[in-house]
C-alpha cells in the first residue's frame, strides 16, 4: 500500500512539475511564469521528501521558491509597464528552439535508456541535517568556506554595481 | 493527573474507540490524522473568532473606550455576528484584475499559514508531524505566505494593493532572516531542531533566560512578519487603505484576515515553544500551559499595536538590516563561544 | 585535517577583507593607490611563500582539496598574473569613478577562485572555485559604470556564464549518477564507459571549454574582453583561461581516465578549428582588446593541443606553455593600458609611434606579440616547441603542422601591431607618460619572456617536477 501511495504521489509531482516548467517558459506574461516557477519549485521540493531529503526539500522551499516574490518584484520594477502581457515572449524562432530542445531531449533519453544504472543499496540517511552538517564541516569544508566567500563577492558586487551608475 | 487529562491520553483513548469498529491499523491511523486535522483546523478558525474580540477588547481598554457590548453578553458574540455579515455580503471582482490569481491569492495564503501548525507541540507528544527539521520546516513554509501576498496585490491591478504588496516582498524577507538567526540560537543550544526536543530541553529553565536577546529579535521579527503594528506598513490604512486587500471583500476578505490571525497565533505558539518552555509546567495539564502561554504572548503582540506608532518603510528596513540582523549574528556567535567554554569548563 | 595546506588562499581572502576594511577607513576623496600597494605587496608575500611549498604533496581531509607541486605551480601563475595586473593597473583603477578598494578586494577574491580550482580535486569544490572566479568577473566585467559597453559586457558574461555554469553542473550530476561519488580518485575507481557518464564528461568538459573560450564556446570573448576594464580583461585572458586548463588536465588525467579514447578524437578537432578560427578572425580586428581575444582563444587552442599526448612531458609543455603565455600577455596588456591612457581608446592606429614616445614599451609590446606568435629567441618559441613536439611523437602530426602553420599566418596580425609601432608617425604630441609600476612590470614581462626563451631549462625543470606531481601516468 505503502509502495503505491508513493507511486501515485511521485506522479502527481512529477506532472505538477513537468507542466509548470512547460508553463514558465510558454506564458507570455511574466508574473504567470514566475508564479509557476514558483509551483516547479515546490513541486522538486516535494520530489525531495519522497527521496527523504527532508531538510533539502525545506531547503528548496525557503530558497528557490521564496526567491521567485523578489523575482517577480524585479520584473515589475524593470519592465514599467501598464499591463503585463507579452513581457515574457517567445524567441524569434520558436520551431527551431523546439527541435533543438526536442533532440536534446531525444539524445537524453536515449542516454538514459542505455546506461546501466547501479541501485543504491544503503538506506536513507535518518537524521539528514546532522550528517550534512557533518559533511560540511569536515569533507566539504573548503567548499563551503568557499562559497562563503562566494556569496561575500557577490554581495559586495550587487551593492557595487547597484550604487555605481549614481553620480552622472 | 497530567497523563490523565494530556492531549495524547485523549487521543489514545480515541485510538481504542475506532480499534473497535476497524481493524485495520492503517485505517485507524487515518482516521487519526484526519481527526488531527479537524483539530488544527478548528483551533486555526476558532481562534481568528476570539482573536478579534480580544483585540477589540484590549484595544478599547487601552483607548479608555468600552468596545463592543451590544451581542451577546458583553458582546462576545459580536464577532460571530461579523463573520456572518462577511459571508452574506455581495462578492465583487474588480474588472481589470488578473482574475484567476485574484481569486487564487487568498486560498493559497492560508495553506501556508495553516501548515505550520503541523510541527507545533501542543502537549507531550501531541505533535501533528514531529520532524526532525521542525523549526526549519516552519521557517520554510511560514516563508511562502509572501508570495499569495504579492499575487494578491499584483492581480488587484490597483496602486495601492501594488504597493502593498511590494512592501509585503521587502518587508516579510528582510525579517525573515534575523528571525531565522534568532532561532538559530536556540537550536544550538538544544542541538536539534526538532520541536519536541527543544521543548524537552527547556524542562528546568525556559530559553528566555538564555537567549534574551534572540527572544527580543525573534519578538520584534515575528511582528514584522505578521504585518502588525508598528510594523504594519503593508496595509497601513492612512497610506495604502489596506495594501494587497484592499480590492477584495467579503469572505475573501475574511479568508485573509483569517490567515493574518493564524500567522499571529503561529508566531505566538513558536515563542513560546522556542524561548518559553512550552507545555512544560506545573500542576497544569501541558495544552493548558501551552495555550495559556501563547495567550500571553497574543496578548504582548496586542500591547505593541496599541503602543508603538508606525514607522516609515525607509526606518523599517534600515532597523531591520542595520540593527536586528548585526544583533542576531551577535547572538549566535556570543552562544557558539558560551556553548564551547561551558564544555571546555565542564 | 591539515589548514596549513590552506595558507596561501586564506592568506589572499584576509588580504581582500583587508583591504575592504582599509577602504572604509580611508577619508572619502583620498586616493586609493596605497590599497592598490598593499594588496600588491601581499601577492608578493603569497607569492614569496609559495616557494617554499614544492614538494608538498598532502589533502586536506578526504582528499578533496590537494595541494601538490602541480597544484602549485597554477597558483604561481595565479599570483603572478595578479601581481603584475596590479602593477600595471594603478594608473588605471585611479581612474574609475568610484569604488576603487572594492576593485582590488574584488580581484584579489577572483584569484582565490582560481587557486581553489587549481588544487581542487573533487568536482564541487572544483564549481565553487569556478563560480568564485565567474561571480567575481561578472562584476569587474561591468565596473566602468559611465561605459554601455562594458555594461553590456557585464551582462552578456553573467547570462553566458549561467548557462555554462548549469551546463556544468548538470554534467557533475550525470557523473555522479554514474560513479557515486564526485572525489576525483572515487570516479576513477567506478568509472565506465558507459554512455551516461560520458553524457556528463561531455557536459563538464563543455563547461570548462567556455571558460578557456575554445570554439565554438568562444562567442562571448571578442565582447567582454572589449567591454570590460583593461586588467579585467588581462586577468580574463590570464585567469581565467589557465584556472580552467588547471581543472582540466586534473580532471581528465585523474578522474576521466578510461574516457581517453574518445577524448583524442574530440580534442584534437577543438583544437584545430580553435587554432584556424581564431588566427583568420584575428586578422581583421582593428581593436586590440578584440585582436586579444581572438589572439587569447588561438592561444587556447595551441593549449590544449599539449593535453592529447596525455602523459607527462604533455603536461610539462602545458604547464610551460601556460606560463610564458602569462608573461607575453602582461606585456601586451600593460602597453595597452598605457596607450589607452594617452589616447582614450584601444584602437590599434593609437599605437603608431610608440617607439617614439616610449622605446621600452614598444620593445615590450613587440617582443610580447613575438613571443604568442611563437619567433625563436622569445620564450613562445620553445613553449611551441615542447607542445607541438610532444603531440607529433603521439602521432598527431597533421595537429602538429596545422599549429605550425597557424603560427606563421599569426605573425602577420602580430606584426601589423609592430608595424603600426614602428612606422607610423605618432598622431598626437603629447607627453607619453609610465608610470613606474606599470614600467616595472613591463620590464618583468619582458625579462622574463626573453629569459625563458633563452634559457628555458629551470622553469622546464619545474614544470616537469609539476607534471610529474599529477601522479597517475
Amino acid at each position: 500500500m505503502d509502495d503505491l501511495v508513493y507511486t501515485i504521489a511521485f506522479y502527481i509531482l512529477a506532472a505538477i512539475t513537468i507542466a509548470s516548467a512547460i508553463g514558465v517558459v510558454t506564458k507570455h506574461n511574466l508574473v504567470h511564469s514566475a508564479l509557476l516557477m514558483a509551483l516547479c519549485f515546490i513541486g522538486i521540493s516535494g520530489l525531495y521528501v519522497l527521496l527523504q531529503a527532508d531538510f533539502l526539500a525545506a531547503v528548496q522551499i525557503l530558497v528557490y521558491s521564496g526567491a521567485v516574490a523578489i523575482l517577480i518584484v524585479l520584473g515589475i520594477m524593470l519592465t514599467q509597464r501598464r499591463s503585463m502581457e507579452n513581457t515574457n515572449p517567445n524567441s524569434g524562432w520558436p520551431r527551431g528552439a523546439a527541435v533543438v530542445c526536442a533532440l536534446l531531449f531525444v539524445v537524453i533519453l536515449i542516454v538514459i535508456a542505455a546506461t546501466p544504472w547501479h541501485y543504491s543499496s544503503s538506506m536513507a540517511a535518518q537524521d539528514t541535517p546532522s550528517v550534512l552538517a557533518r559533511l560540511l564541516f569536515t569533507d566539504y569544508m573548503v567548499a563551503f568556506e568557499a562559497a562563503a566567500v562566494l556569496l561575500l563577492a557577490a554581495m559586495m558586487g550587487a551593492i557595487v554595481l547597484a550604487k555605481g551608475g549614481e553620480e552622472k | 493527573m497530567q497523563e490523565v487529562i494530556g492531549l495524547f491520553a485523549i487521543s489514545e483513548i480515541l485510538r481504542g474507540l475506532l480499534s473497535q469498529y476497524f481493524s485495520n491499523p492503517q485505517w485507524i491511523d487515518l482516521f487519526m490524522a484526519l481527526i488531527n486535522l479537524g483539530g488544527i483546523l478548528t483551533v486555526i478558525s476558532m481562534s481568528a473568532i476570539v482573536l478579534v474580540y480580544a483585540e477589540r477588547k484590549i484595544s478599547a481598554y487601552m483607548q479608555v473606550r468600552i468596545g463592543p457590548n451590544r451581542v451577546g453578553p458583553w458582546g462576545t458574540i459580536q464577532s460571530v455576528a461579523d463573520m456572518i455579515k462577511l459571508m452574506s455580503k455581495e462578492d465583487i471582482i474588480p474588472d481589470s484584475a488578473d482574475k484567476k490569481m485574484w481569486i487564487l491569492a487568498p486560498v493559497l495564503l492560508f495553506i501556508p499559514s495553516a501548515a505550520v501548525y503541523a510541527v507545533f507541540p501542543f502537549d507531550r507528544q501531541a505533535i501533528f508531524a514531529d520532524l526532525n527539521i521542525g523549526i526549519f520546516y516552519f521557517i520554510a513554509v511560514a516563508s511562502q505566505s509572501t508570495l499569495p501576498f504579492l499575487m494578491a496585490g499584483w492581480s488587484s491591478n490597483s496602486k495601492y494593493a501594488l504597493v502593498g504588496g511590494m512592501r509585503t516582498v521587502a518587508q516579510m524577507l528582510s525579517y525573515e532572516v534575523p528571525m531565522a538567526f534568532s532561532i538559530v540560537g536556540v537550536v544550538m543550544l538544544t542541538g536539534s531542531m526538532r520541536m519536541s526536543d527543544i521543548v524537552a530541553a527547556q524542562q528546568h529553565g525556559w530559553f528566555i533566560f538564555l537567549q534574551p536577546v534572540a527572544f527580543v529579535v525573534y519578538m520584534i521579527a515575528a511582528i514584522a512578519e505578521t504585518n502588525r503594528a508598528p510594523f504594519d506598513l503593508v496595509e497601513c490604512e492612512s497610506e495604502l487603505v489596506a495594501g494587497p486587500f484592499t480590492e477584495y471583500s467579503g469572505m475573501r476578505w475574511a479568508l485573509f484576515f483569517l490567515a493574518e490571525y493564524s500567522n499571529l497565533l503561529a508566531a505566538s505558539a513558536i515563542a513560546t515553544t522556542l524561548f518559553l518552555g512550552g507545555w512544560n509546567g506545573p500542576w497544569l495539564p501541558g495544552w493548558l500551559w501551552f495555550f495559556l502561554k501563547i495567550g500571553v504572548m497574543i496578548f504582548v503582540f496586542m500591547w505593541f499595536r496599541w503602543t508603538f506608532p508606525r514607522l516609515r518603510i525607509d526606518q523599517l528596513m534600515t532597523f531591520g538590516w542595520k540593527v536586528l540582523l548585526p544583533l542576531a549574528l551577535v547572538n549566535v556567535l556570543i552562544t557558539g563561544i558560551g556553548i564551547y567554554s561551558y564544555k571546555l569548563f565542564s | 585535517m591539515n589548514i596549513t595546506l590552506l595558507t596561501s588562499e586564506i592568506a589572499i581572502i584576509c588580504l581582500s577583507l583587508l583591504i575592504i576594511i582599509l577602504d572604509l577607513l580611508l577619508p572619502r576623496f583620498e586616493t586609493r593607490r596605497s590599497l592598490g600597494y598593499l594588496a600588491a605587496a601581499g601577492v608578493a608575500g603569497v607569492f614569496a611563500y609559495t616557494c617554499t611549498q614544492y614538494g608538498v604533496s598532502a589533502t586536506v581531509y578526504q582528499g578533496l582539496f590537494t595541494l601538490d607541486s602541480f597544484a602549485l605551480f597554477f597558483k604561481q601563475i595565479f599570483l603572478l598574473a595578479i601581481l603584475l595586473t596590479l602593477l600595471f593597473s594603478f594608473d588605471y583603477v585611479e581612474g574609475l569613478a568610484k569604488y576603487q578598494g572594492e576593485f582590488y578586494a574584488l580581484l584579489l577574491l577572483a584569484v582565490a577562485g582560481m587557486m581553489i580550482m587549481a588544487s581542487a580535486n573533487d568536482l564541487l569544490t572544483v564549481f565553487i572555485g569556478t563560480e568564485l572566479m565567474t561571480v567575481t568577473f561578472y562584476i569587474l566585467v561591468g565596473y566602468q559604470f559611465n561605459s554601455s559597453k562594458s555594461s553590456e559586457a557585464g551582462m552578456k558574461y553573467m547570462i553566458l556564464g549561467s548557462v555554462s555554469s548549469a551546463v556544468l553542473l548538470y554534467g557533475v550530476s550525470w557523473v555522479y549518477g554514474c560513479t557515486g561519488s564526485i572525489v576525483f580518485e572515487q570516479i576513477a575507481k567506478h568509472a565506465n564507459t558507459s554512455l551516461g557518464m560520458l553524457f556528463g564528461f561531455g557536459l563538464i568538459v563543455a563547461g570548462l571549454f567556455f571558460k578557456m573560450a575554445l570554439i565554438p564556446f568562444h562567442m562571448w570573448a571578442p565582447e567582454i574582453y572589449e567591454g570590460a576594464p583593461t586588467p579585467i580583461t588581462a586577468m580574463l585572458s590570464m585567469g581565467s583561461k589557465v584556472a580552467g586548463l588547471a581543472v582540466l588536465l586534473r580532471m581528465v588525467f585523474i578522474a576521466f581516465v578510461p574516457m581517453q579514447a574518445y577524448w583524442g578524437g574530440i580534442v584534437s578537432i577543438i583544437a584545430a578549428i580553435t587554432m584556424i578560427g581564431g588566427t583568420v578572425i584575428a586578422m581583421w580586428q582593428t581593436n586590440i582588446k578584440r585582436m586579444m581575444a581572438y589572439s587569447s582563444i588561438t592561444q587556447a587552442g595551441y593549449m590544449i593541443v599539449g593535453l592529447l599526448s596525455a602523459d607527462a612531458s604533455g603536461i610539462k609543455s602545458v604547464l610551460f606553455y601556460a606560463m610564458l603565455y602569462m608573461f607575453a600577455n602582461v606585456g601586451v596588456f600593460a602597453t595597452i593600458i598605457a596607450v589607452k591612457k594617452h589616447h582614450g581608446s584601444n584602437e590599434i592606429k593609437d599605437f603608431s609611434g610608440l617607439a617614439q614616445q616610449s622605446p621600452l614599451l614598444a620593445v615590450v609590446m613587440t617582443v610580447s606579440l613575438l613571443s604568442m606568435a611563437g619567433i625563436p629567441p622569445m620564450a613562445g618559441f620553445a613553449g611551441k616547441l615542447y607542445v607541438f613536439s610532444t603531440v607529433i611523437e603521439k602521432g598527431y602530426l597533421w595537429l602538429g603542422l596545422l599549429g605550425f602553420v597557424m603560427s606563421m599566418i599569426s605573425v602577420y596580425y602580430y606584426l601589423n601591431v609592430t608595424k603600426v609601432i614602428y612606422m607610423n608617425e605618432p598622431c598626437v604630441q603629447k607627453e607619453f607618460i609610465v608610470s613606474q609600476p606599470l614600467r616595472i612590470a613591463a620590464l618583468i614581462s619582458l625579462l622574463a619572456t626573453l629569459w625563458i626563451g633563452i634559457y628555458p631549462g629551470p622553469l622546464a625543470e619545474l614544470a616537469n617536477t609539476a607534471a610529474r606531481s599529477l601522479s597517475i601516468l
